[in-house]
């Protein structure tokens, strides 16, 4: 979240990824850092170490919505700013 | 700015401040206007001071906020240069505080005093010195970490991502047995003079006990001491061991810090040698973690630690067979190094309640 952070900063396309388990955290640290509403996706938490076809099954189900998101097209999954849970997917 | 609270009284204060996850689970003193102003005092400073923003929420750190904390810590306000000291290290950027207070892994700032202030604020040096029992010792800790909490805004599950913590979470400080070391006090290692006291920290895991039992007929005891500190700063459950870096604590207890100085060895000797000997084969590390570490010779050492000064060797502890070692998180930007700031006490004034 704060690499995304980073770079809207400096007006760069970002999407970043947040998985479940971190969810309120991404959104903490968004507000925190002044940017709740910086484009992030959720996906199912964990990702590392679930082997390279999970990761490529993974990567392949977010593609269109992440290029959707940096292109523009979509704001993302966003967080309620009262609890950090996702309203919409 | 501090808001205030009314409360009917100090029961119902303390249920809101518990129900607005202003404490560490445990009772806090309610921080009265009175309470914290005596706290304010006994820094020297002046209440609206702001020593920066605190992650990872970049809560402003005011002087009056350290001192609500401590208040609610139960310190006393002889406690305060203390408390203030221990903040002033952990906002130093390259403590990462940020980082530390966000990371899955269960590091958290272990404080180690040295200086005249050990005396008069009667932090312990010696027997369960991390254990229940020692009001300061208790109290500037969880000041800390209630500071952590409160300002920067650090809370299990949403912004401090421990996977499980430890109990040094709740409170982490510790004198140095300054008279019973062989050695020149920890803070003179890095500059600072006998008179001066001095907070360090280091980002560390709960401390691993090192059992070790001197053989003053084998000369060779010292060195085994120094390998098996070294085994245990090795371990390779710990991210120093897998990720290679970070600033490890060791904290000899009088009995093995004397068997080291009368060895002819130095802090600084004992800091080469374990950094020497704190290693692993490149194949035990790649066979338990292959995603940490880099194809190559299997048998080919790799360090434990990036070197002795990263190794922070300190006395205390009751005298006995038992040292320990505070592995290290050895992650963030700058790498988990240690980090230190001078106990300020000439601002101090008189707190008013205390004049005769």
């Amino acid at each position: 979240m704060r690499d995304g952070i980073e770079m809207a900063r400096r007006d760069r396309a970002v999407a970043a990824l947040v998985t479940d388990q971190f969810w309120p955290q991404g959104h903490f640290v968004a507000k925190s850092n002044g940017m709740p509403q910086v484009p992030r996706v959720r996906i199912p938490h964990p990702v590392a170490g679930t082997g390279h076809a999970a990761m490529a099954n993974l990567a392949a189900a977010i593609a269109p919505r992440l290029i959707a998101v940096l292109r523009g097209e979509s704001p993302g999954d966003q967080a309620d700013p009262n609890d950090g849970q996702t309203v919409a997917v | 700015m501090t808001a205030l609270l009314d409360a009917q009284d100090e029961a119902a204060a303390l249920e809101y401040l518990h129900a607005n996850d202003c404490t560490d689970g445990l009772p806090v003193v309610i921080p009265t206007p009175e309470r914290v102003e005596r706290m304010v005092l006994a820094s020297g400073l002046d209440a609206d001071i702001d020593l920066g923003p605190m992650g990872p929420g970049g809560g402003a750190t005011t002087i009056a906020k350290i001192a609500a904390n401590a208040v609610m810590a139960g310190c006393l306000p002889d406690y305060m240069p203390v408390v203030v000291a221990g903040i002033n290290a952990i906002l130093q950027p390259a403590f990462d505080l940020t980082e530390v207070q966000g990371t899955t892994h269960s590091i958290a700032p272990l404080m180690i005093v040295n200086g005249p202030m050990i005396a008069g604020c009667d932090i312990a040096s010696g027997f369960g010195a991390l254990g229940p029992g020692h009001r300061a010792n208790a109290s500037i800790g969880r000041a800390v970490r209630l500071c952590m909490m409160n300002i920067g805004g650090a809370r299990p599950g949403t912004s401090d991502m421990a996977l499980l913590g430890h109990p040094g979470k709740f409170s982490f400080c510790l004198a140095e047995d300054e008279a019973s070391s062989p050695w020149e006090p920890l803070a003179a290692s890095y500059g600072y003079a006998a008179e001066q006291s001095v907070v360090t920290i280091v980002g560390t895991e709960a401390p691993h006990s090192v059992v070790f039992v001197n053989d003053a007929d084998d000369p060779d005891s010292p060195q085994r001491l120094l390998r098996a500190l070294a085994r245990v700063v090795a371990n390779t459950g710990s991210n120093n061991a897998i990720l290679r870096g970070g600033t490890v604590a060791i904290a000899l207890n009088p009995e093995h810090a004397a068997v080291l100085g009368k060895a002819g060895l130095d802090r600084s000797d004992a800091q080469k040698r374990v950094a020497a000997l704190a290693t692993n084969p490149r194949g035990l590390v790649r066979s338990l973690n292959p995603g940490f570490g880099r194809d190559g010779d299997p048998d080919e050492e790799l360090s434990s630690v990036d070197g002795p000064d990263n190794v922070v060797v300190f006395v205390a502890g009751g005298s006995g067979l038992y040292s320990a070692v505070f592995p290290s998180w050895a992650a963030g930007a700058h790498g988990n190094p240690v980090v230190h700031a001078p106990i300020e006490t000439d601002q101090a004034c008189v707190i008013p309640s205390r004049v005769e």
